[in-house]
């Protein structure tokens, strides 16, 4: 009896999206615990959870994996194609990715033609339909796979088992076809029926109960216990699949990857070439001679790349940056490697070694054996250049994309649901507010009720247990937005490619993590918008005054620069400009590069999550003492005064302080980056607490690290990212210092990005002493420009880039066919430069037609007025009376400037409302400062942002903006509650409340709130065209 | 040079003014628009509830209630937005049906002031009250009435009234209470008033705001050449209207017309035949009805009058729309012979249900159908109509297959027959006699019984599907044999202790 054997050759996970119902892990935890022979995963037309299936036997200690797919072809057959060998495994992969290139995204098209290399090293299981037979036109099949072709027979209780085996076994003795077994899994359990039945409605549209004959009748589908197939199935048919399995040899383990080798010139080696180009580097980099230290770092980089045979890779990022230097696109690197002196020699970092004083092991590690990691941030616009020369160099066959498989979120998981279930839009919406900050596992009554829903009623009983069953289910692939897999053969032949939603972009099968997991190399090609306008910084002052500078050639160390960063007055700086590091800087005091490594990596959900940030603003403040429990530790935790800040600190602690093996800080690594999702820290919780506790160290300490691991989750940002980061951060600040008229007209130029408008940007320049000039048609190019002012300063001339409704082309048009002097009139502008009238009404609301029509009423009475020119009357003036127009009053015109150009030169706002709001004695807020923390004020402007983070717990940072600066507030939940209304609606907000003044950070934390949305009355703007 | 043009509220020049006779016929206009109609249309309610209308995706509040307001409950916040600030509000979908209803039933209400009611857009009711002045005492008492009725029926209204329908209109929507009965004072008043009245499209609006423009006696002052050619003659010419410088005739609203018919007789009249004459002829004037607004009808109701009993109801129904008085007479004359008259019949009235238009039938097919006798062939609809005449309109029912897996539900009655049958996809093996409800069976050994014990033939069929409701299944079905050879269909239940149930009897 209970020698039954089995191996289940036909399982789909959930990677046929919609589908399939279960994990690939558990189906593999599930095959293991039922004493499965073997588990065929055959999703249809993908490989995509496979990796994850290899992952999970490794863990589960299945027998053998076995990899295939289900594929359907257009005549209408189905197919189930098992790889027996490498050589099959390459021609699967390969037939996947003709199939999925020759279709949209997310779909395959299949044909016999596909089939002509008859698919050496493949088996397939023919899976008959209803009417049981092989047409003629289809015996191909059997002339392709011959001896490697069965029949496969999958009994489903559906009525007519009997029937069905009976006349298989007939057209198999006519055919010449053995049968085997096969269960057509789509769950790992029964009970996962309900879930695929959901799937099956979300896959088909409709809801559940109008589902009909697409359900499938029954829950057979899953993984059977071998007592039950054995009622089911004729022996041999059992048997067979043993000896199907029996014939496959094949596992992941096998793949093998092969760098690019058109990357070393002929007559060199790999590391004769690296070992050249870093020498010429060196020269570059130090003309001056290289120091002993320096050289003896490179020599110790070198042999350690040899040793783990990792040149090409580095020679591989050095073609990509070597390219983007030639074509003038700015690029830096970050990662584990990218901060050796190696990569500072070959230009992939502009992070001077010595300048960090820093161990190169902490970037390469002999003992982990982990691939190297770089990734570059080339300039956010620039980025598809170097994509495209990746494409072009390597051919669509050897560089694709990684994937990110898009999985279900509370939200998206209970629209699906409840869509299938019947549940009205309204409802669910209502249902998905109350439930933000869900975590997926239990929902409160109260929640469900605030939703107008009844948490008894059966059907929100169903709705949020298929819910939860339904999150983290894969729902589509994406593409990486930026990881490169490049090889030396066809990638096609490693892992399946298919199309991305993009046109001309195609991407692998396979996640990040996946690559991890086999140890295939990537490099992460990555937009940066800093990094643009960084660039153009460099431009504006090279044809302004003729400076030449580059990320390396911005002066080092400058003591201006660091007071203005610990002014906190940093709008626009990279990384540092965001409200909560504005008020962090001032007593985090950074002074020299190093701090801002730190500064860059602590300001983040994680080691805010972890509480790090306030033991080491202690610390450094001398308000604590800064002890070791170690020498080990103190190794470690020396550089940050005992807190753990970076992510390879939390690894390395892992190592010296529990035990673990290098190895084991790397999957702990990963499960730290994935435990919210997946679960699991688990198993590394009672090894790192042990592993200390047995090392002497406190209880305490151990959970207080543990607790650490847990908060930096996701977040947990490393050193060598930092690293590279404080960089930019630096050169930022330096122009923001040294030249404010050319940064900001860069980051102007570079919108959207960063925290700010364009509003904000420009009125912090003016604070900062820029002039700043109106838009002129006969003056401004599109982006910003620099003139010369009387003092010989930079003044900022704004660009019609600006402009709202006026579109690139057009603006360049503009000023490419604007003669010397400068347009003559309306109707000139309107034949030299082909615009049309709604472009022209978009430049006279700006008030850029100034110089031609005078003020905005006129402008627009003009321009609405114009005529395109005939091709027999192209000039005529036509005669027309002026009409008695009013001139904008200067609110007005303040208004028109924010709805047209996002911001105004003219005077705040509020300066018109200021006599009206001395009423109710609201303070300005460049008078706060005066005042001692503590003291009562009121204070009042326009609401510019809100926001809420999940990190605060139920704290909303509202700022707001008057005629002297902005206030930031600070509202209790109890006080945004009740006040909700205002909160919600005001544009004006007037506040009372209580005035703290810490350092140079001003809050006032809100006891009352006014709305005096209706004081705007004309000057009534929406909040967006504010911001 | 500058030159100032004739602006448009210049006065036209001499010779073109008219002689004014004091005899000419004056309009006046009253106006009634009704600001919160999406929100009134639905009916009273003491809950705090919005409108909300669907934009790209997102419902956004259309139109909130006084006490929403009061909640911080503002137009265009999206939906959530709203039920974060009041919980228990009441979130309705906008209905144009339902709006464009209630402003036709007020204008039927309004009809009885006056005959010329327009329903001006979605949210204006014009009356032309000139002529009903005096019948109703005047202008304050008619405007009391027609305010006391719109609000007694729900309708918070702005009135306003003018020499000109858009003048009262324009005045309506900027909510001033004016009442302008001269028209040499329309300019005057006016001038005032946004130009957000106006109703122009957003585009046009903005475009004449940007110019400063923001009253329209800002824009009566730009030239009238200029203005025409920026923002089109028509708009011109609608100030022209509205000034009373140009007529603005205006059509009158009336309700659908729906056929009601009477009959009365001098004496009782207990005659059958006598009876369906009458009726004939009833029918006859409702083709006649029917004809001249090209429309057909699907229901039909008689009423027969007695003299000491309630009246007699019979409803006729067809499965398409009708008009033919032959077609009926003969529904009728079938469904005659099954009804008992209480008493004899006083008078007859024949109402019509719902019309709608009626596409012309082709004549081919009339002079192909067989002339009427024994060889007459009936389609599938005239069978159903026939049957349902005879037997009762209740009593005639079609049955349907529903594609879903538990066979208690994968049938279901259809009203009106008319379609063919689908076709059943799966080629299953179910018995055409089914039991309403499975029937329990004893089991001896794990075998069910009846009458001996069956011999289990064919299966199982698992069936475990339907969670979604509270009728869900998991059962194996088996065709089986009874020691008297009858062909059975049973099923074990799998979801409790194992239990064997009888549910149909193959043929």
């Amino acid at each position: 009896m209970s020698q039954t054997r089995y191996a289940e050759l036909h399982a789909l996970s959930n990677f046929t999206f919609l589908r399939g119902a279960s994990h690939p892990e558990e189906l593999v935890a599930a095959a293991v615990a039922l004493g499965y022979e073997a588990l065929a995963i055959t999703d249809e037309c993908t490989l995509s959870g496979v990796v994850r299936a290899h992952t999970a036997a490794r863990e589960h200690g299945l027998k053998q994996l076995i990899i295939g797919s289900e594929l359907h072809l257009q005549s209408g057959r189905k197919l189930i194609v098992l790889a027996q060998n490498l050589a099959g495994y390459a021609a699967l992969c390969e037939l996947i990715t003709k199939a999925r290139r020759a279709a949209a995204k997310g779909r395959y098209a299949l044909t016999r033609l596909a089939f002509e290399n008859g698919l050496p090293g493949c088996l397939a299981l023919w899976v008959p339909d209803q009417d049981y037979d092989l047409d003629v036109e289809d015996h191909w099949i059997r002339e392709t796979f011959r001896d490697r072709l069965w029949i496969a027979v999958e009994l489903l209780a559906d009525g007519r088992q009997a029937e069905q085996l009976e006349r298989l076994r007939v057209v198999g003795k006519r055919l010449k076809l053995p049968l085997v077994a096969c269960g057509d899994v789509h769950m790992h359990r029964r009970s996962r029926r309900v879930l695929q039945d959901t799937l099956t409605a979300i896959r088909e549209g409709v809801t559940i109960d109008n589902a009909g004959f697409a359900l499938y009748p029954n829950g057979e589908r899953h993984l059977r216990p071998l007592e039950v197939l054995q009622h089911i199935y004729p022996a041999e048919l059992l048997a067979e699949t043993v000896r199907i399995a029996a014939m496959i040899d094949f596992s992941l383990d096998e793949l093998h990857y092969e760098y690019p080798d058109e990357i070393v010139p002929p007559g060199e080696t790999a590391a004769s070439y690296l070992r050249r180009l870093t020498e010429q580097g060196m020269q570059r980099r130090w003309p001056g001679g290289v120091s002993q230290k320096v050289t003896g770092l490179i020599e110790h980089e070198l042999e350690l790349i040899a040793e783990l045979g990792y040149e090409p890779y580095f020679l591989t990022v050095y073609d990509i940056v070597a390219f983007a230097r030639a074509q003038n696109i700015l690029c830096q690197g970050r990662g584990s490697a990218a901060n050796s002196a190696v990569c500072f020699c070959l230009g992939i970092t502009e992070v001077d070694p010595a300048r960090m004083a820093m161990l190169v092991e902490r970037f390469i590690s002999r003992e982990r054996n982990e691939p190297p990691d770089i990734d570059v941030d080339f300039e956010h616009e620039r980025r598809e250049e170097v994509i495209q020369y990746i494409y072009a160099k390597y051919g669509r066959e050897r560089a694709a994309l990684a994937a990110t498989v898009i999985t279900y979120r509370p939200r998206s998981a209970l629209r699906d649901v409840g869509k299938v279930l019947g549940l009205s839009d309204l409802q669910l919406g209502r249902l998905a507010r109350s439930m933000q900050w869900w975590d997926g596992q239990r929902v409160d009554d109260s929640r469900v009720l605030e939703a107008g829903l009844d948490p008894k009623s059966p059907i929100i009983k169903r709705l949020l247990f298929l819910v939860r069953e339904l999150l983290g289910f894969p729902r589509h692939l994406s593409q990486h937005v930026g990881g490169f897999v490049i090889s030396n053969g066809p990638l096609s032949e490693l892992v399946p490619v298919e199309n991305a939603a993009k046109p001309e972009r195609t991407v692998i099968q396979w996640e990040k993590t996946d690559l991890d997991d086999l140890g295939l190399l990537k490099v992460d090609v990555l937009g940066l918008g800093i990094l643009t306008a960084i660039r153009r910084s460099f431009e504006l002052l090279r044809t302004f005054d003729g400076h030449e500078l580059t990320l390396a050639t911005v002066p080092a160390e400058d003591p201006l620069v660091y007071d203005m960063i610990c002014r906190g007055d940093t709008m626009g700086v990279f990384q540092i400009e965001s409200r909560a590091q504005m008020a962090m800087l001032p007593r985090l005091r950074p002074r020299c590069y190093y701090d801002l490594v730190i500064e860059v990596a602590i300001i983040r959900p994680g080691p805010i999550q972890g509480d790090m940030v306030h033991p080491y603003l202690r610390r450094r403040n001398g308000e604590e003492a800064v002890d070791y429990p170690s020498e080990d530790v103190k190794g470690v935790l020396q550089r940050t005064l005992g807190v753990p800040i970076f992510q390879e600190q939390v690894m390395q602690l892992a190592v010296v302080a529990a035990g673990f093996t290098p190895g084991e800080a790397d999957r702990l690594r990963r499960a730290m980056a994935a435990w919210k999702r997946r679960g699991g820290l688990g198993p590394f919780e009672e090894k790192l607490i042990s592993g200390m506790r047995e090392r002497g160290y406190a209880e305490e300490f151990a959970r207080q690290i543990f607790r650490q691991i847990e908060g930096f989750g996701e977040y947990g940002f490393p050193e060598s990212h930092s690293a590279s980061f404080a960089l930019l951060v630096y050169v930022s600040a330096w122009l923001k210092c040294h030249a404010p008229a050319a940064f900001t007209a860069a980051l102007l130029n570079s919108q959207p990005m960063g925290f700010y408008s364009a509003s904000q940007l420009t009125q912090d320049a003016r604070q900062h002493g820029v002039e700043i000039r109106k838009v002129d048609i006969n003056r401004s190019h599109w982006d910003c420009t620099l003139e010369r002012n009387a003092d010989e300063l930079a003044a900022l001339r704004l660009g019609l880039r600006q402009v709202k409704g006026l579109a690139e082309e057009a603006g360049r048009r503009a000023v490419e066919a604007r003669p010397t002097g400068g347009y003559q009139s309306i109707q000139h502008l309107l034949e030299a430069a082909g615009l049309d009238r709604r472009e022209l009404g978009a430049l006279a609301s700006a008030g850029a037609l100034e110089s031609l029509a005078g003020h905005r009423h006129q402008a627009r009475w003009a321009v609405a007025g114009v005529e395109q020119p005939t091709p027999l009357f192209s000039s005529m003036d036509r005669y027309e009376a002026k009409p008695l127009l009013s001139k904008p009053t200067e609110g007005q015109n303040i208004v028109a400037d924010y709805q047209s150009l996002g911001m105004t030169l003219e005077r705040h706002p509020l300066h018109l409302l200021r006599h009206r709001l001395d009423r109710y004695r609201y303070h300005q807020a460049g008078c706060l400062v005066q005042l001692a923390t503590g003291s009562s004020v009121s204070v009042a402007g326009l609401v510019i942002t809100k926001q809420r983070p999940g990190t605060a717990s139920g704290v909303t940072f509202v700022t707001l903006e008057d005629e002297t600066g902005y206030i930031n507030l600070v509202l209790w939940k109890q006080v945004a509650e009740s006040y909700r209304p205002a909160l919600l609606n005001a544009r004006l907000l007037g506040v009372r409340g209580e005035l703290q003044i810490e350092g140079e950070v001003i809050h006032v934390i809100a006891r009352q709130l006014v709305d005096h949305t209706e004081m705007l009355g004309n000057l009534l703007l929406t909040a967006r065209e504010f911001r | 040079m500058v030159q100032y043009a004739l602006a448009i509220d210049t006065p036209p020049a001499a010779p073109r003014t008219l002689t004014a006779t004091p005899t000419a016929v004056q309009h006046l206009w009253f106006c009634a628009y009704l600001p919160n109609l999406s929100l009134e249309a639905s009916g009273p309610s003491k809950d705090a509830r919005v409108v909300v209308a669907e934009q790209r995706g997102i419902y956004r509040v259309l139109l909130a209630c006084p006490k929403a307001s009061t909640a911080g409950i503002q137009a265009g916040q999206s939906a959530n937005a709203a039920l974060a600030l009041l919980p228990t509000l009441r979130v309705e979908e906008r209905s144009i049906l339902r709006e464009q209803q209630a402003v036709e039933r007020l204008a039927t209400w309004l009809e009885q002031f006056t005959s010329v009611v327009c329903i001006a857009g979605r949210d204006v009711l014009l009356l032309e009250i000139a002529g009903s002045l005096r019948l109703y005492g005047g202008l304050p008492c008619l405007r009391q009435q027609v305010a006391a009725g719109l609000e007694q029926q729900g309708f918070a209204a702005a009135l306003a009234i003018a020499p000109t329908p858009l003048a009262a209109t324009w005045l309506a929507r900027a909510g001033r209470r004016a009442c302008v009965r001269e028209p040499a004072n329309i300019a005057r008043v006016l001038r005032g008033l946004p130009l957000t009245c106006l109703n122009w499209p957003v585009a046009v609006c903005d475009s004449i705001r940007a110019m400063g423009v923001t009253r329209i006696g800002d824009c009566l002052r730009l030239p009238r050449e200029g203005f025409a050619r920026r923002f089109g003659v028509q708009r011109l010419l609608e100030l022209d209207r509205a000034l009373g410088r140009l007529p603005d005739p205006r059509t009158s609203w009336r309700a659908p017309e729906r056929f009601c018919a009477d009959h009365e007789m001098t004496e009782e009249q207990s005659d059958r035949e006598i009876l369906l004459a009458i009726c004939h002829e009833l029918l006859l004037s409702l083709e006649r009805f029917l004809l001249t607004r090209q429309l057909g009808t699907q229901q039909l109701r008689f009423s027969f009058f007695h003299l000491r009993a309630p009246a007699t109801q019979i409803f006729l129904g067809g499965a398409e729309f009708e008009r033919h008085a032959e077609h009926w007479s003969e529904l009728l004359r079938i469904r005659f012979e099954r009804v008992l008259l209480p008493e004899p019949v006083i008078a007859v009235r024949l109402q019509a249900g719902r019309c709608q238009a009626l596409s012309a039938v082709s004549g081919r097919l009339a002079l192909q159908a067989k002339p009427a006798g024994s060889g007459r062939r009936y389609s599938m609809s005239q069978l159903v109509e026939r049957l349902a005449a005879r037997v009762g309109y209740q009593a005639v029912q079609g049955v349907t297959t529903v594609a879903e897996h538990r066979p208690q539900r994968a049938w279901r009655l259809q009203d009106f027959p008319g379609q063919a049958l689908p076709v059943i996809r799966y080629q299953l093996r179910r018995p055409l006699w089914m039991l309403p409800e499975p029937t329990r069976l004893s089991a001896e050994h794990g075998y069910p019984l009846l009458q001996g014990r069956l011999i289990l033939l064919e299966g199982p069929e698992r069936l475990e599907t339907g969670w979604w409701d509270d009728d869900g299944i998991a059962r194996d079905y088996y065709t089986a044999m009874s020691p008297q050879g009858l062909r059975l269909w049973v099923f074990r239940n799998r979801q409790h202790a194992p239990t064997w149930y009888l549910h149909g009897f193959f043929g």
